[in-house]
């Protein structure tokens, strides 16, 4: 989306992690109160300055997008529901993918030596991962449902555009998949551009060299957990995400006794 | 911006950073109660920043892309100090209004985002609230434990306290405590020395020695008039003596008020853990004893 005329991609900006960490799992009980940054009595003066930070900072850094701005804003799905609310006029696009394989592809990218290791090496952060590879199992699952809740709560109650994407549906085919986005989203896009966009950044295109395990771009393979994870494992993230599996991934949401 | 309309006025707001079990809540409840004066109870708008900035994204102040980057920081230094006003003059209008006073925001937990809400609103007076540290973890050390006042306000807020290290850990507990302490009050007193504005610093042990005075040199040293007799009759009614004694002891919001109280709540080892994570703001701040 980024490559097409007239758009940028905003990466990771944060701002939904600001306000949703906080308000949804740090401040307990305060949140109806008066006294609270944040509390529901007082909405309007904060639901503004919210929404200022976000304009603001998004014309501060990219004054030349005359199209959109994708802003790509996964660690920061726990703050949705306040974004959405803050900017109706938004787009929205809910990208899921199964819990099982983002747990496993968090697991390869945090084993020692890989992609993310490194980073965290120099950021002197600890790798719960490899003390503890189900600890991690099931603290990645817990994450996954906040995330994905929080992106569901904004994603339904958002009156605005938008549109749900399957991450195994954009594998199985990107273009249509794509082709739908923008449709629903009511964004204009020439076939022609998307398709060179569609091809230029295809799973073919990267050099093998920089694909494999502990890798940024590992297998993209829809299912490969049944190779990743441990039958332990997989009941875990299953147990803990089984009301998302149930929604979103109803064939396949249990496979106790099956492994 | 309701400030540039009339709203609330930066300098008539008064910060309280330090961390929790300073004495804030007794510090701020004689204030509030001074006529012209509002109580603010810990907004914790300086968490919701500091705590994403310092701490979960400190890594990322350099990143163009980050909401809170460093080459975007007049534009969301802006967004902070109108999110305060904003929110100040919509719950205090009172003190909004023009003349209306002054508005005390005690803010002990969120201390950690002090350095930006001092560089957001510069001209805004400051109270930094210490207290040696040995003491604020050992009061830690006591709420945190079964049964005690922290476990029925998360029962009021509809939750079970669950088990803590202070329980079944306590070092650990204690050596989490004080680097919550050096975290807090470590940037409370950064945002001090670099704060251009009026401020104070002050002692929790001066103000339990002698209240009145201390009091007096705070309004004088932040050039805010008050009323002697009603300052007198504030400290009066939130004194130690005046809180009924069913109120007060171990496990209880108010527990001893006993400066040097450590000696008998921490062990020589707990002691000495809290002295060798906190011991450079010990020998700032408390320079005549700051080991055991």
């Amino acid at each position: 989306m980024e490559g097409l005329e007239g758009c940028a991609m905003w990466n990771e900006p944060l701002v939904g992690n600001l306000f949703g960490n906080f308000h949804y799992f740090r401040v307990g009980g305060r949140k109806t109160g008066g006294q609270y940054i944040l509390g529901e009595p007082f909405k309007e003066t904060w639901l503004g300055p919210m929404r200022d930070l976000v304009l603001g900072g998004a014309a501060a850094r990219f004054p030349e997008v005359s199209g959109y701005l994708i802003i790509k804003e996964p660690n920061g799905s726990i703050g949705a529901p306040l974004l959405m609310e803050a900017l109706p006029e938004s787009r929205m696009i809910f990208l899921i993918r199964d819990p099982r394989d983002v747990v496993a592809s968090s697991m390869d990218a945090r084993s020692e030596g890989s992609w993310l290791s490194e980073r965290r090496e120099a950021q002197r952060s600890t790798s719960k991962q490899i003390r503890n590879p189900n600890v991690y199992v099931r603290m990645r699952a817990n994450s996954y449902v906040q995330q994905i809740e929080k992106t569901w709560q904004a994603y339904r109650a958002h009156g605005g555009r938008k549109v749900m994407v399957r991450y195994e549906d954009l594998r199985a085919d990107t273009l249509q998949t794509m082709k739908r986005i923008y449709s629903s989203l009511e964004i204009p896009v020439r076939a022609t551009d998307l398709a060179r966009s569609v091809e230029k950044n295809s799973w073919e295109k990267i050099p093998s060299e920089q694909k494999g395990e502990g890798k940024k771009r590992r297998k993209a393979k829809p299912g490969g957990w049944r190779e990743d994870l441990t039958a332990r494992q997989v009941e875990i993230v299953e147990d803990i995400t089984a009301p998302l599996l149930n929604e979103f991934y109803p064939h396949t949401a249990t496979t106790r006794g099956a492994l | 911006m309701l400030e540039e309309n009339g709203g609330m006025r930066p300098e008539n707001l008064v910060w309280v950073f330090g961390t929790a079990r300073t004495g804030s809540s007794w510090l701020s409840a004689i204030m509030g109660e001074v006529g012209g004066y509002s109580r603010w109870h810990e907004p914790l708008v300086g968490h919701l920043f500091g705590n994403l900035y310092y701490e979960r994204a400190g890594h990322r102040s350099e990143d163009a892309h980050f909401i809170l980057g460093a080459r975007y920081r007049e534009l969301w230094l802006g967004t902070i100090r109108r999110f305060v006003l904003d929110s100040a003059a919509a719950r205090f209008p009172g003190i909004a209004a023009k003349g209306g006073g002054y508005l005390i925001i005690k803010e002990p937990q969120g201390s950690m985002g002090a350095p930006l809400l001092m560089e957001a609103l510069p001209e805004s007076r400051m109270i930094l609230l210490v207290r040696d540290p040995r003491d604020v973890v050992a009061s830690n050390l006591d709420a945190h434990k079964g049964g005690t006042w922290t476990a029925d306000l998360m029962r009021k807020g509809g939750k079970e306290k669950p088990p803590s290290l202070a329980e079944s850990r306590p070092d650990a507990f204690v050596k989490g405590q004080a680097r919550r302490y050096v975290r807090d009050v470590g940037n409370a007193k950064k945002a001090y020395d670099a704060h251009g504005g009026l401020k104070v610093l002050v002692r929790y042990e001066d103000l339990r020695t002698d209240t009145l005075q201390t009091m007096k040199r705070i309004y004088s040293e932040l050039e805010m008039p008050v009323e002697e007799a009603d300052l007198a009759r504030s400290v009066e009614k939130h004194s130690w003596e005046k809180i009924p004694s069913e109120q007060k002891g171990e496990g209880k919001f108010h527990r001893k008020a006993k400066p040097g109280g450590w000696r008998e709540d921490l062990t020589a080892r707990q002691a000495e853990i809290v002295e060798g994570v906190a011991g450079s703001l010990l020998r700032e701040l408390y320079p005549v004893r700051s080991t055991a």
